[in-house]
Protein backbone atom coordinates (compact mmCIF):
# COMPACT_ATOMS: atom_id res chain seq x y z
CA UNK A 1 0.00 0.00 0.00
CA UNK A 2 2.39 2.68 0.96
CA UNK A 3 4.37 1.58 -2.10
CA UNK A 4 1.56 2.41 -4.39
CA UNK A 5 1.33 5.77 -2.73
CA UNK A 6 4.76 6.74 -3.25
CA UNK A 7 4.47 5.73 -6.71
CA UNK A 8 1.00 7.97 -7.16
CA UNK A 9 2.94 11.26 -5.35
CA UNK A 10 5.58 10.36 -7.73
CA UNK A 11 3.69 10.05 -11.09
CA UNK A 12 1.68 13.07 -9.82
CA UNK A 13 4.53 15.33 -9.16
CA UNK A 14 5.94 14.26 -12.77
CA UNK A 15 2.51 15.13 -14.07
CA UNK A 16 2.88 18.63 -11.68
CA UNK A 17 6.44 19.60 -13.45
CA UNK A 18 5.51 18.55 -17.19
CA UNK A 19 2.20 21.21 -16.88
CA UNK A 20 4.39 24.23 -15.38
CA UNK A 21 7.64 23.71 -17.42
CA UNK A 22 6.03 22.93 -20.95
CA UNK A 23 2.28 23.65 -20.50
CA UNK A 24 2.28 28.16 -21.27
CA UNK A 25 4.95 27.26 -24.56
CA UNK A 26 2.37 24.46 -25.80
CA UNK A 27 -0.39 26.68 -24.99
CA UNK A 28 0.93 28.78 -27.60
CA UNK A 29 1.65 26.34 -30.37
CA UNK A 30 -1.19 24.42 -29.91
CA UNK A 31 -3.46 27.26 -30.46
CA UNK A 32 -1.97 28.22 -33.24
CA UNK A 33 -3.25 25.19 -34.82
CA UNK A 34 -6.30 25.92 -33.59
CA UNK A 35 -9.35 27.12 -35.75
CA UNK A 36 -10.52 30.63 -34.57
CA UNK A 37 -14.05 29.93 -32.85
CA UNK A 38 -11.91 26.61 -30.51
CA UNK A 39 -8.75 28.73 -29.38
CA UNK A 40 -10.22 29.93 -26.59
CA UNK A 41 -13.45 27.51 -25.66
CA UNK A 42 -13.36 26.46 -21.92
CA UNK A 43 -12.67 23.82 -20.38
CA UNK A 44 -9.26 24.05 -23.33
CA UNK A 45 -9.74 21.05 -25.31
CA UNK A 46 -7.25 19.15 -27.54
CA UNK A 47 -10.41 18.00 -29.85
CA UNK A 48 -9.80 20.25 -32.84
CA UNK A 49 -8.96 19.56 -36.20
CA UNK A 50 -5.42 20.94 -36.94
CA UNK A 51 -5.38 24.02 -39.40
CA UNK A 52 -2.51 26.09 -40.78
CA UNK A 53 -4.69 28.85 -41.26
CA UNK A 54 -2.94 31.40 -39.50
CA UNK A 55 0.28 30.24 -40.25
CA UNK A 56 -0.93 31.21 -44.40
CA UNK A 57 -2.31 34.37 -42.76
CA UNK A 58 0.70 35.32 -41.16
CA UNK A 59 2.51 34.98 -44.46
CA UNK A 60 0.29 37.15 -46.16
CA UNK A 61 -1.06 39.77 -43.88
CA UNK A 62 1.80 40.50 -41.27
CA UNK A 63 4.48 41.96 -42.86
CA UNK A 64 6.00 43.62 -40.49
CA UNK A 65 7.14 39.77 -39.08
CA UNK A 66 9.18 38.78 -41.18
CA UNK A 67 11.73 41.25 -41.04
CA UNK A 68 12.09 41.53 -38.06
CA UNK A 69 12.79 37.59 -37.62
CA UNK A 70 15.66 38.40 -40.10
CA UNK A 71 17.15 40.82 -37.89
CA UNK A 72 17.26 38.42 -34.85
CA UNK A 73 18.61 35.76 -36.86
CA UNK A 74 21.46 38.59 -38.30
CA UNK A 75 22.48 40.03 -34.78
CA UNK A 76 22.09 36.18 -32.84
CA UNK A 77 24.65 34.62 -35.23
CA UNK A 78 26.71 37.89 -35.31
CA UNK A 79 26.76 38.03 -31.27
CA UNK A 80 27.37 34.59 -31.31
CA UNK A 81 29.93 34.42 -33.81
CA UNK A 82 31.74 37.26 -32.11
CA UNK A 83 31.34 36.47 -28.60
CA UNK A 84 32.88 32.96 -29.07
CA UNK A 85 35.42 33.92 -31.22
CA UNK A 86 37.13 36.34 -29.10
CA UNK A 87 36.56 34.42 -25.89
CA UNK A 88 38.63 31.58 -27.31
CA UNK A 89 41.03 33.81 -27.94
CA UNK A 90 41.16 35.32 -24.22
CA UNK A 91 40.58 31.75 -22.90
CA UNK A 92 43.85 30.75 -24.31
CA UNK A 93 45.26 33.25 -22.71
CA UNK A 94 43.84 32.88 -19.51
CA UNK A 95 43.82 28.63 -19.85
CA UNK A 96 48.15 28.90 -20.60
CA UNK A 97 49.43 31.96 -18.73
CA UNK A 98 49.57 32.59 -15.30
CA UNK A 99 50.08 35.55 -13.35
CA UNK A 100 48.69 38.08 -10.62
CA UNK A 101 47.40 40.52 -13.64
CA UNK A 102 45.55 37.87 -15.22
CA UNK A 103 44.02 36.47 -11.89
CA UNK A 104 42.61 39.83 -10.58
CA UNK A 105 41.48 40.95 -14.63
CA UNK A 106 39.53 37.14 -13.92
CA UNK A 107 37.47 38.22 -11.00
CA UNK A 108 36.85 41.87 -12.92
CA UNK A 109 35.57 40.05 -15.67
CA UNK A 110 33.17 38.29 -13.28
CA UNK A 111 32.22 41.00 -11.50
CA UNK A 112 31.44 43.06 -14.32
CA UNK A 113 29.01 41.15 -16.02
CA UNK A 114 26.85 41.41 -12.22
CA UNK A 115 26.07 44.73 -13.49
CA UNK A 116 22.13 45.74 -14.72
CA UNK A 117 22.31 46.28 -18.30
CA UNK A 118 20.08 48.83 -18.25
CA UNK A 119 22.73 50.98 -16.38
CA UNK A 120 25.01 51.12 -19.43
CA UNK A 121 22.19 52.19 -21.79
CA UNK A 122 22.13 55.87 -20.27
CA UNK A 123 25.67 56.90 -21.51
CA UNK A 124 25.35 54.38 -24.63
CA UNK A 125 22.24 56.57 -25.45
CA UNK A 126 23.34 59.50 -26.58
CA UNK A 127 27.35 58.20 -27.90
CA UNK A 128 25.28 55.95 -30.15
CA UNK A 129 23.37 58.30 -31.45
CA UNK A 130 26.65 61.03 -32.20
CA UNK A 131 28.20 57.44 -33.69
CA UNK A 132 25.24 57.05 -36.20
CA UNK A 133 25.05 53.56 -34.87
CA UNK A 134 21.87 53.72 -33.34
CA UNK A 135 19.14 50.95 -34.84
CA UNK A 136 21.71 48.97 -36.84
CA UNK A 137 22.75 45.57 -36.46
CA UNK A 138 26.14 46.49 -35.04
CA UNK A 139 24.87 47.84 -32.31
CA UNK A 140 23.27 44.74 -30.74
CA UNK A 141 26.11 42.63 -31.85
CA UNK A 142 28.26 44.52 -30.14
CA UNK A 143 26.26 44.76 -26.88
CA UNK A 144 25.21 41.20 -26.64
CA UNK A 145 29.08 40.09 -27.46
CA UNK A 146 30.30 42.10 -24.86
CA UNK A 147 27.95 40.88 -21.87
CA UNK A 148 28.22 37.29 -22.84
CA UNK A 149 32.25 37.06 -23.45
CA UNK A 150 32.75 36.96 -19.67
CA UNK A 151 30.96 33.64 -19.43
CA UNK A 152 32.27 32.18 -22.77
CA UNK A 153 36.07 33.25 -21.68
CA UNK A 154 35.32 31.13 -18.59
CA UNK A 155 33.76 28.12 -20.33
CA UNK A 156 36.07 27.74 -23.15
CA UNK A 157 39.11 28.30 -20.70
CA UNK A 158 37.53 25.52 -18.78
CA UNK A 159 37.95 23.40 -21.68
CA UNK A 160 41.04 24.29 -23.00
CA UNK A 161 42.55 23.19 -19.27
CA UNK A 162 41.62 19.92 -20.27
CA UNK A 163 43.80 19.73 -23.32
CA UNK A 164 47.26 18.51 -22.04
CA UNK A 165 49.67 20.99 -22.03
CA UNK A 166 52.10 17.77 -23.55
CA UNK A 167 50.66 18.95 -26.84
CA UNK A 168 51.26 22.97 -26.63
CA UNK A 169 54.97 21.66 -26.47
CA UNK A 170 55.45 19.25 -28.60
CA UNK A 171 53.65 21.35 -31.52
CA UNK A 172 56.08 23.92 -30.01
CA UNK A 173 59.15 21.18 -30.77
CA UNK A 174 57.82 20.49 -34.05
CA UNK A 175 58.33 24.13 -34.69
CA UNK A 176 55.14 25.52 -34.87
CA UNK A 177 54.36 29.10 -34.34
CA UNK A 178 52.18 30.05 -31.24
CA UNK A 179 49.50 31.06 -34.04
CA UNK A 180 49.67 27.74 -35.71
CA UNK A 181 49.54 25.76 -32.33
CA UNK A 182 46.36 27.73 -31.34
CA UNK A 183 44.89 26.88 -34.62
CA UNK A 184 45.63 23.64 -35.05
CA UNK A 185 46.12 21.87 -31.90
CA UNK A 186 44.11 23.95 -29.54
CA UNK A 187 40.82 24.89 -31.38
CA UNK A 188 39.81 21.75 -32.63
CA UNK A 189 39.79 20.20 -29.15
CA UNK A 190 38.07 23.04 -27.51
CA UNK A 191 35.30 23.34 -30.01
CA UNK A 192 33.04 21.56 -27.65
CA UNK A 193 33.46 24.48 -25.07
CA UNK A 194 32.98 26.95 -28.02
CA UNK A 195 29.48 25.37 -29.06
CA UNK A 196 28.73 25.36 -25.64
CA UNK A 197 29.35 28.81 -25.62
CA UNK A 198 27.88 29.54 -28.77
CA UNK A 199 24.49 28.33 -26.92
CA UNK A 200 24.33 30.84 -24.62
CA UNK A 201 24.87 33.42 -26.60
CA UNK A 202 22.89 32.74 -28.92
CA UNK A 203 19.38 31.90 -27.24
CA UNK A 204 20.07 35.15 -25.02
CA UNK A 205 20.49 37.14 -28.48
CA UNK A 206 17.67 35.53 -30.15
CA UNK A 207 15.17 36.00 -27.17
CA UNK A 208 16.77 39.71 -25.54
CA UNK A 209 13.87 42.72 -25.01
CA UNK A 210 15.57 45.02 -23.27
CA UNK A 211 18.45 46.71 -25.48
CA UNK A 212 16.14 46.04 -28.46
CA UNK A 213 13.49 48.16 -27.05
CA UNK A 214 15.85 51.14 -26.53
CA UNK A 215 18.16 51.12 -29.28
CA UNK A 216 15.95 50.06 -32.38
CA UNK A 217 13.53 51.83 -33.82
CA UNK A 218 12.96 50.33 -37.34
CA UNK A 219 15.51 48.84 -39.49
CA UNK A 220 16.97 46.62 -36.81
CA UNK A 221 13.68 45.47 -34.39
CA UNK A 222 14.02 42.61 -33.71
CA UNK A 223 11.22 39.61 -33.27
CA UNK A 224 10.58 40.21 -29.41
CA UNK A 225 10.36 43.67 -29.95
CA UNK A 226 7.41 43.17 -32.43
CA UNK A 227 5.54 40.05 -30.47
CA UNK A 228 5.31 42.90 -27.39
CA UNK A 229 4.18 45.75 -29.92
CA UNK A 230 1.50 43.65 -31.43
CA UNK A 231 0.52 41.84 -27.92
CA UNK A 232 -0.20 45.27 -26.79
CA UNK A 233 -2.61 46.41 -29.39
CA UNK A 234 -4.06 43.25 -30.67
CA UNK A 235 -7.75 42.94 -31.31
CA UNK A 236 -10.29 39.78 -32.34
CA UNK A 237 -9.60 37.58 -34.52
CA UNK A 238 -5.79 38.33 -34.97
CA UNK A 239 -4.58 35.98 -31.81
CA UNK A 240 -4.31 33.35 -34.07
CA UNK A 241 -1.75 35.01 -36.38
CA UNK A 242 0.20 36.07 -33.46
CA UNK A 243 0.53 33.09 -31.95
CA UNK A 244 1.97 31.15 -35.56
CA UNK A 245 4.33 34.00 -35.51
CA UNK A 246 5.77 32.98 -31.97
CA UNK A 247 5.47 29.61 -32.49
CA UNK A 248 7.93 30.18 -35.64
CA UNK A 249 9.79 32.50 -33.01
CA UNK A 250 10.08 29.93 -30.15
CA UNK A 251 10.40 26.41 -32.31
CA UNK A 252 14.04 26.44 -33.30
CA UNK A 253 15.63 27.74 -30.02
CA UNK A 254 13.56 25.35 -28.14
CA UNK A 255 14.30 22.94 -30.18
CA UNK A 256 18.12 24.20 -30.06
CA UNK A 257 18.03 24.28 -26.37
CA UNK A 258 16.20 20.09 -25.81
CA UNK A 259 18.54 18.50 -27.84
CA UNK A 260 21.89 20.39 -26.75
CA UNK A 261 21.42 19.97 -23.13
CA UNK A 262 24.21 18.02 -22.28
CA UNK A 263 25.99 20.73 -24.15
CA UNK A 264 24.49 23.51 -21.84
CA UNK A 265 25.00 21.80 -18.34
CA UNK A 266 28.40 21.61 -19.62
CA UNK A 267 28.73 25.29 -20.16
CA UNK A 268 27.14 25.75 -17.04
CA UNK A 269 29.11 23.67 -14.56
CA UNK A 270 31.76 25.26 -16.57
CA UNK A 271 31.09 28.69 -16.38
CA UNK A 272 29.50 29.35 -13.05
CA UNK A 273 30.13 27.02 -10.54
CA UNK A 274 33.79 26.39 -11.24
CA UNK A 275 34.31 29.79 -12.12
CA UNK B 1 52.47 27.80 -17.03
CA UNK B 2 54.09 31.39 -18.43
CA UNK B 3 54.12 34.48 -17.81
CA UNK B 4 51.85 37.25 -19.86
CA UNK B 5 53.94 37.96 -23.11
CA UNK B 6 53.02 40.62 -25.63
CA UNK B 7 51.54 37.98 -27.93
CA UNK B 8 48.94 37.35 -24.63
CA UNK B 9 47.89 41.23 -24.27
CA UNK B 10 46.90 41.04 -27.81
CA UNK B 11 44.56 37.85 -27.63
CA UNK B 12 43.27 39.23 -24.48
CA UNK B 13 42.69 42.57 -26.30
CA UNK B 14 39.33 41.70 -27.96
CA UNK B 15 37.50 40.68 -25.31
CA UNK B 16 38.65 43.56 -22.99
CA UNK B 17 38.46 46.15 -25.43
CA UNK B 18 34.41 44.88 -25.70
CA UNK B 19 34.07 45.10 -21.98
CA UNK B 20 35.79 48.35 -21.44
CA UNK B 21 33.83 49.96 -24.55
CA UNK B 22 30.47 48.43 -23.69
CA UNK B 23 30.34 47.52 -20.29
CA UNK B 24 32.40 49.03 -17.59
CA UNK B 25 33.78 52.80 -19.13
CA UNK B 26 29.91 53.55 -19.75
CA UNK B 27 28.95 52.24 -16.09
CA UNK B 28 31.50 54.48 -14.57
CA UNK B 29 31.04 57.21 -16.66
CA UNK B 30 27.14 56.90 -15.22
CA UNK B 31 28.19 58.16 -12.00
CA UNK B 32 29.68 61.50 -13.82
CA UNK B 33 25.89 61.40 -15.37
CA UNK B 34 24.19 61.53 -11.96
CA UNK B 35 26.34 64.91 -11.30
CA UNK B 36 24.41 66.43 -14.62
CA UNK B 37 21.40 67.05 -15.46
CA UNK B 38 20.96 66.80 -18.86
CA UNK B 39 17.88 65.87 -21.22
CA UNK B 40 18.24 62.49 -23.58
CA UNK B 41 22.08 62.71 -22.25
CA UNK B 42 22.72 65.81 -24.26
CA UNK B 43 23.76 69.45 -23.09
CA UNK B 44 24.54 67.98 -19.32
CA UNK B 45 24.63 70.92 -17.11
CA UNK B 46 26.84 70.03 -13.54
CA UNK B 47 24.39 70.18 -10.57
CA UNK B 48 26.40 68.21 -7.96
CA UNK B 49 24.34 65.94 -5.84
CA UNK B 50 21.01 67.50 -6.48
CA UNK B 51 20.03 64.74 -8.31
CA UNK B 52 20.37 61.81 -5.53
CA UNK B 53 18.53 64.15 -3.33
CA UNK B 54 15.55 64.30 -6.16
CA UNK B 55 15.49 60.65 -6.27
CA UNK B 56 15.57 60.07 -3.04
CA UNK B 57 13.09 62.39 -1.70
CA UNK B 58 10.71 60.50 -4.57
CA UNK B 59 8.40 58.45 -3.06
CA UNK B 60 8.17 56.32 -6.12
CA UNK B 61 11.79 55.55 -6.22
CA UNK B 62 11.12 54.46 -2.02
CA UNK B 63 8.40 52.31 -3.86
CA UNK B 64 10.42 50.71 -6.77
CA UNK B 65 13.23 49.53 -4.13
CA UNK B 66 10.57 48.13 -2.31
CA UNK B 67 8.81 46.40 -5.03
CA UNK B 68 12.32 45.11 -5.98
CA UNK B 69 13.19 43.88 -2.70
CA UNK B 70 10.10 42.28 -1.90
CA UNK B 71 9.70 40.67 -5.52
CA UNK B 72 13.21 39.79 -5.73
CA UNK B 73 13.48 38.17 -2.16
CA UNK B 74 10.00 35.94 -3.16
CA UNK B 75 11.20 34.87 -6.52
CA UNK B 76 14.82 33.82 -5.28
CA UNK B 77 13.23 31.66 -2.23
CA UNK B 78 10.90 30.05 -4.20
CA UNK B 79 12.95 29.36 -7.19
CA UNK B 80 15.20 27.35 -4.34
CA UNK B 81 12.65 25.50 -2.62
CA UNK B 82 11.09 24.64 -6.11
CA UNK B 83 14.55 23.70 -7.78
CA UNK B 84 16.19 21.45 -5.01
CA UNK B 85 12.30 19.57 -4.88
CA UNK B 86 12.55 19.12 -8.46
CA UNK B 87 16.97 18.25 -8.72
CA UNK B 88 15.92 15.58 -5.40
CA UNK B 89 13.07 14.39 -7.95
CA UNK B 90 15.53 14.19 -10.55
CA UNK B 91 18.11 12.58 -8.52
CA UNK B 92 16.01 10.00 -6.97
CA UNK B 93 15.54 8.59 -10.63
CA UNK B 94 13.13 9.24 -13.14
CA UNK B 95 11.66 7.56 -16.60
CA UNK B 96 12.57 9.57 -19.80
CA UNK B 97 14.81 11.11 -17.73
CA UNK B 98 16.56 13.10 -20.86
CA UNK B 99 13.19 13.63 -22.15
CA UNK B 100 11.65 15.49 -18.95
CA UNK B 101 15.14 17.27 -18.52
CA UNK B 102 14.51 18.65 -21.96
CA UNK B 103 10.54 19.78 -20.59
CA UNK B 104 12.47 21.45 -17.99
CA UNK B 105 14.52 23.54 -19.81
CA UNK B 106 11.62 24.54 -22.11
CA UNK B 107 11.20 28.13 -20.15
CA UNK B 108 14.76 29.04 -20.58
CA UNK B 109 15.12 28.71 -24.26
CA UNK B 110 11.86 30.99 -24.82
CA UNK B 111 11.96 35.04 -24.71
CA UNK B 112 10.33 37.11 -21.53
CA UNK B 113 8.30 38.91 -24.46
CA UNK B 114 6.76 34.82 -25.07
CA UNK B 115 6.26 33.95 -21.38
CA UNK B 116 4.53 37.17 -20.22
CA UNK B 117 2.46 36.42 -23.69
CA UNK B 118 1.19 33.22 -22.50
CA UNK B 119 0.65 33.99 -18.89
CA UNK B 120 -1.07 36.82 -19.74
CA UNK B 121 -3.47 34.47 -21.45
CA UNK B 122 -3.65 31.70 -19.37
CA UNK B 123 -4.45 33.93 -16.44
CA UNK B 124 -7.07 35.77 -18.35
CA UNK B 125 -10.53 35.57 -16.03
CA UNK B 126 -12.36 35.79 -19.29
CA UNK B 127 -10.55 33.16 -21.60
CA UNK B 128 -7.85 32.03 -20.09
CA UNK B 129 -7.67 28.68 -18.62
CA UNK B 130 -6.51 29.50 -15.20
CA UNK B 131 -7.48 33.02 -14.93
CA UNK B 132 -11.32 32.06 -15.81
CA UNK B 133 -11.18 28.82 -13.59
CA UNK B 134 -10.11 31.25 -10.28
CA UNK B 135 -12.73 33.52 -11.22
CA UNK B 136 -15.25 30.72 -10.90
CA UNK B 137 -13.98 30.15 -7.92
CA UNK B 138 -14.70 33.99 -6.71
CA UNK B 139 -11.16 34.81 -7.61
CA UNK B 140 -11.43 37.09 -10.53
CA UNK B 141 -7.82 38.32 -11.43
CA UNK B 142 -7.12 42.31 -12.16
CA UNK B 143 -3.84 42.86 -12.11
CA UNK B 144 -4.17 46.39 -14.20
CA UNK B 145 -6.32 47.23 -11.22
CA UNK B 146 -4.55 45.90 -8.23
CA UNK B 147 -1.05 46.33 -7.97
CA UNK B 148 -0.39 43.07 -5.46
CA UNK B 149 -1.98 40.77 -8.27
CA UNK B 150 0.46 42.52 -11.08
CA UNK B 151 3.59 41.42 -8.51
CA UNK B 152 2.48 38.13 -7.61
CA UNK B 153 1.70 37.27 -11.68
CA UNK B 154 5.36 39.12 -12.45
CA UNK B 155 6.80 36.80 -9.77
CA UNK B 156 5.40 33.90 -10.85
CA UNK B 157 6.39 34.28 -14.38
CA UNK B 158 9.53 35.12 -13.26
CA UNK B 159 10.15 31.87 -11.27
CA UNK B 160 8.53 29.89 -14.59
CA UNK B 161 11.58 31.15 -16.35
CA UNK B 162 14.63 31.44 -14.01
CA UNK B 163 13.72 27.84 -12.54
CA UNK B 164 15.24 25.66 -15.38
CA UNK B 165 18.71 27.60 -14.46
CA UNK B 166 18.47 27.28 -10.48
CA UNK B 167 17.40 23.64 -11.04
CA UNK B 168 20.40 22.88 -13.12
CA UNK B 169 23.03 24.55 -10.19
CA UNK B 170 21.59 22.51 -7.36
CA UNK B 171 21.24 19.45 -9.65
CA UNK B 172 24.88 19.51 -10.15
CA UNK B 173 25.46 20.27 -6.19
CA UNK B 174 23.39 17.12 -5.53
CA UNK B 175 24.97 14.92 -8.24
CA UNK B 176 28.61 15.96 -6.99
CA UNK B 177 27.73 14.53 -3.58
CA UNK B 178 29.66 11.02 -3.36
CA UNK B 179 26.83 8.14 -3.34
CA UNK B 180 29.47 6.44 -0.77
CA UNK B 181 28.23 8.75 1.59
CA UNK B 182 24.54 7.81 1.04
CA UNK B 183 25.47 3.82 1.60
CA UNK B 184 27.25 4.54 4.37
CA UNK B 185 24.23 6.00 5.85
CA UNK B 186 21.86 3.09 4.47
CA UNK B 187 23.95 0.75 6.32
CA UNK B 188 24.21 2.67 9.69
CA UNK B 189 19.83 2.78 9.22
CA UNK B 190 19.32 6.48 8.40
CA UNK B 191 15.67 6.90 6.95
CA UNK B 192 15.38 9.01 3.65
CA UNK B 193 14.15 12.48 5.90
CA UNK B 194 17.04 11.98 8.15
CA UNK B 195 19.73 11.48 4.96
CA UNK B 196 18.00 14.61 3.50
CA UNK B 197 18.73 16.88 6.52
CA UNK B 198 22.25 15.09 7.66
CA UNK B 199 23.70 14.64 4.55
CA UNK B 200 22.34 16.12 1.55
CA UNK B 201 21.48 19.61 2.75
CA UNK B 202 24.85 20.36 4.77
CA UNK B 203 27.11 19.32 1.77
CA UNK B 204 24.77 21.22 -0.64
CA UNK B 205 25.42 24.50 1.43
CA UNK B 206 28.18 26.22 -0.68
CA UNK B 207 25.95 24.78 -3.92
CA UNK B 208 22.89 26.70 -2.59
CA UNK B 209 24.86 29.88 -1.61
CA UNK B 210 26.23 30.53 -4.97
CA UNK B 211 22.91 29.90 -6.25
CA UNK B 212 21.22 32.27 -3.92
CA UNK B 213 23.49 34.60 -4.60
CA UNK B 214 23.24 34.26 -8.43
CA UNK B 215 20.35 34.72 -8.69
CA UNK B 216 19.76 37.97 -6.23
CA UNK B 217 22.17 39.59 -8.47
CA UNK B 218 20.60 38.67 -11.73
CA UNK B 219 16.63 39.04 -9.87
CA UNK B 220 17.75 42.21 -8.87
CA UNK B 221 17.57 43.54 -12.84
CA UNK B 222 14.11 42.45 -13.54
CA UNK B 223 13.01 44.58 -15.93
CA UNK B 224 11.05 42.80 -19.04
CA UNK B 225 8.42 41.22 -16.93
CA UNK B 226 6.88 43.95 -15.47
CA UNK B 227 7.12 45.99 -18.19
CA UNK B 228 5.51 44.14 -20.40
CA UNK B 229 2.96 43.18 -18.10
CA UNK B 230 1.82 45.96 -15.79
CA UNK B 231 3.95 48.79 -17.46
CA UNK B 232 4.58 49.76 -13.94
CA UNK B 233 0.44 50.88 -13.35
CA UNK B 234 -1.13 51.24 -11.92
CA UNK B 235 -0.41 54.37 -11.04
CA UNK B 236 3.22 53.08 -11.20
CA UNK B 237 2.80 51.19 -7.80
CA UNK B 238 4.45 47.91 -9.44
CA UNK B 239 7.40 49.42 -10.49
CA UNK B 240 11.01 47.89 -9.87
CA UNK B 241 14.21 49.90 -10.11
CA UNK B 242 14.81 49.34 -13.69
CA UNK B 243 11.58 50.19 -14.87
CA UNK B 244 11.86 53.39 -13.01
CA UNK B 245 14.99 53.93 -14.62
CA UNK B 246 13.76 53.54 -17.86
CA UNK B 247 10.31 55.90 -17.34
CA UNK B 248 12.72 58.69 -15.98
CA UNK B 249 14.92 58.28 -18.62
CA UNK B 250 13.49 57.13 -21.55
CA UNK B 251 10.45 58.56 -21.40
CA UNK B 252 10.80 61.83 -19.50
CA UNK B 253 14.10 62.38 -21.00
CA UNK B 254 15.13 62.89 -17.58
CA UNK B 255 18.86 61.56 -17.57
CA UNK B 256 20.38 63.31 -15.02
CA UNK B 257 18.31 61.18 -12.00
CA UNK B 258 18.34 57.93 -14.16
CA UNK B 259 21.73 58.01 -13.82
CA UNK B 260 21.64 58.49 -10.39
CA UNK B 261 19.30 55.71 -9.66
CA UNK B 262 21.52 53.53 -12.25
CA UNK B 263 24.48 54.59 -10.15
CA UNK B 264 22.95 53.20 -7.04
CA UNK B 265 22.23 49.59 -8.58
CA UNK B 266 25.28 49.52 -9.73
CA UNK B 267 26.40 49.86 -5.65
CA UNK B 268 23.64 47.62 -4.64
CA UNK B 269 24.07 44.65 -6.80
CA UNK B 270 27.65 45.17 -6.25
CA UNK B 271 27.37 45.02 -2.62
CA UNK B 272 25.03 41.80 -2.88
CA UNK B 273 27.70 40.31 -5.45
CA UNK B 274 30.56 41.28 -2.68
CA UNK B 275 30.25 38.13 -0.97
CA UNK B 276 30.41 35.73 -4.17
CA UNK B 277 33.45 37.87 -5.25
CA UNK B 278 35.06 37.61 -2.09
CA UNK B 279 34.88 33.55 -2.30
CA UNK B 280 35.86 33.49 -5.70
CA UNK B 281 38.89 35.56 -5.18
CA UNK B 282 40.01 33.53 -2.65
CA UNK B 283 39.68 30.12 -4.64
CA UNK B 284 41.09 31.44 -7.72
CA UNK B 285 44.50 32.79 -4.88
CA UNK B 286 44.40 29.12 -3.60
CA UNK B 287 44.41 27.49 -7.43
CA UNK B 288 47.60 29.96 -8.18
CA UNK B 289 49.13 29.47 -5.39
Amino acid sequence: MHKYLQLLLRGLAVALVIVWSAGPVMFIVISSFKPQLQMFAYPPSLAFVPTFEHYVALWNEWDAFFPTLKNSLIVSVGATVLAVFVSFLAGYVYSRYAGRLLAISAIYMIAIRLLPPIVVTLPLFPAVDALGLSDTHALLILLYAAFWVSLCTMIIKTFIDEIPRELDEAAHVDGASQAQTIRKVILPLALQGMAASAIFVFVFAWNEYLFALIFTTQYAKTAPLVISEVMDAIYGTNWGVLFAGVTVQLAPVVALVMFAQRLLVAGLTAGSVKG
Amino acid sequence: MKKLSPSAFGLLAPVHVLLLGVITLPSLYVFWMSLNESSYGVAPVFVGLSNYKTVLLDSYFWRAAFNTFVVVNAVVYAEIVLGLALALLFASGLPCRKLMFAIVLMPYAVSEVVGVLAWKIIMNPNYGAIGRMLADWGMGLNWSASPTQGLVLVSVISVWHHLPFTFLLLYAGILAIPQSVYEAARIDGANAIQMFFRITLPLLIPALLITVIFRLVFAFRMFSEVWLLTKGGPARLTEVLAVYLYQGAFRNGEFGTAAATGWLMVLSSLAIASFYLYQMHRRIAVGNA
